[in-house]
């Protein structure tokens, strides 16, 4: 019978664990050439925020659509959303409302990038570019854009990934326009003793029935003005907002991106079952059109 | 054997990673994106913030890389001309507010 060779086996094994504990521990696989998609969760907000500043500058929804696709957001509207979210919470309005514009701008029906195209077989590296020098938008036309994205294909070096992820294409571009001013669309008073009294709902609605994030609510009466933003109470929806009316004071409420005014807005005088008077609400609901 | 197996076949996984192991490309493409934001805002500290996430290297060094891969890979020569007035405006930039 022969002999195990132990000394052998004892030995190979040392040398793989001596060769795992190298490149593992010691020397791990040097990290170049990364794709967005694998930053960490808060650069990839930084990277997002870019991309919405950007659009906000030149109105470009391809190449934007193109760089969010980098990033392997399951919902990029979703995530610009929450996104804008946290920032309102943090009191970064102007982030906030570059993200919830490239949000809209992206569910407004130009979802362009869908057919993001993986060319990993031949490891093409695909960089979108403009063709032509456009001057900055006018502010109060932000979206006439009608230049065309251009394909320019170069032949990359054949390296190491660490995440291989399908290069996004840019598609024709369409020219997006300013959306409609929302509506009033229904105007309820509210008599439920278990919210706190004079509560002011508002809920907010895009065309497509989505709740919409961010937007910036105005309410004033007689001696004052205040603003405050939906989405702040994801958990009640990112649509939502409220607001706590004093009693005996008429309030006048519009959306700061251009709505229906609400006005005469008072809190009505509600009574429970057991005939004790509360101070009841409002539910607003505004939709685009 | 264990340096192929820790190397090739199983290396450590990846994730979390920090901005300056972007590949150049991508680098690029933010330092546009930093630089078509630049061009409404005219804000070179603002400019200057985005681009921090880089790492140590000083924000104009950074767009100069930007800069540099643009040219030598075929970026249009509008983009091109954005970092360029990035690149310029975070030299004469201070630092200082």
């Amino acid at each position: 019978m022969k002999r195990i060779p132990f000394d052998i086996i004892i030995t190979l094994l040392i040398g793989l664990g001596l060769g795992l504990a190298y490149s593992w521990l010691i020397s791990p696989l040097r990290v170049v050439d990364a794709d967005p998609i694998a930053l960490r969760a808060d650069f990839k907000d930084n990277y997002r925020s870019a991309i919405a500043a950007s659009y906000a500058a030149t109105g470009n929804l391809p190449r934007a659509q193109a760089r969010l696709s980098l990033l392997g957001d399951a919902s990029s509207i979703d995530t610009l959303n929450s996104q804008a979210q946290r920032l309102i919470a943090s009191g970064e309005f102007t982030q906030a409302d570059q993200l919830v514009a490239l949000a809209n701008a992206l569910e407004n029906g130009t979802s362009l990038i869908s057919d993001a195209t993986s060319t990993s077989e031949s490891a093409v590296t695909i960089i979108t570019a403009s063709t032509a020098t456009l001057p900055p938008p006018l502010p109060d036309i932000p979206f006439q854009f009608t230049e065309t994205p251009q394909l320019i294909e170069t032949q990359a070096p054949v390296t190491q990934s660490v995440v291989s992820n399908p290069t996004p294409r840019p598609t024709r571009t369409l020219i997006p326009t300013v959306g409609a001013p929302f509506t009033l669309i229904a105007q309820d008073s509210v008599c439920d003793a278990n919210l706190p009294n004079g509560l002011l709902q508002v809920l907010v609605f895009n065309s497509k029935r989505r709740q919409v994030a961010g937007a910036k609510i105005i309410i004033t009466w007689d001696n004052g003005e205040e603003q405050f933003f939906t989405g702040l109470k994801p958990e009640v929806g990112n649509g939502y907002a409220d607001y706590v009316m004093s009693p005996n004071i008429t309030y006048t409420l519009r959306l700061a991106v251009g709505s229906d005014i609400a006005s005469g807005l008072t809190a009505p005088t509600c009574q429970t079952p057991s005939g004790e008077t509360f101070l009841g609400g409002i539910k607003l609901t505004f939709q685009q059109p | 054997m264990g340096l192929t197996y820790g190397w090739v076949i199983d290396p450590v996984d990846f994730f979390d990673l920090t901005p300056d192991t972007l590949r150049a490309d991508y680098k690029a493409d933010y330092v546009l994106m930093v630089a078509e934001t630049y061009r409404t805002e005219q804000d070179p500290g603002l400019a200057a913030r985005r681009l921090a996430i880089f790492g140590s290297q000083s924000p104009s060094a950074i767009a100069s890389q930007g800069l540099e891969y643009a040219r030598a890979n075929g970026f249009a020569d509008s983009d091109i001309a954005l970092i360029q007035e990035l690149v310029t405006a975070l030299q004469a930039w201070s630092g200082i507010q």
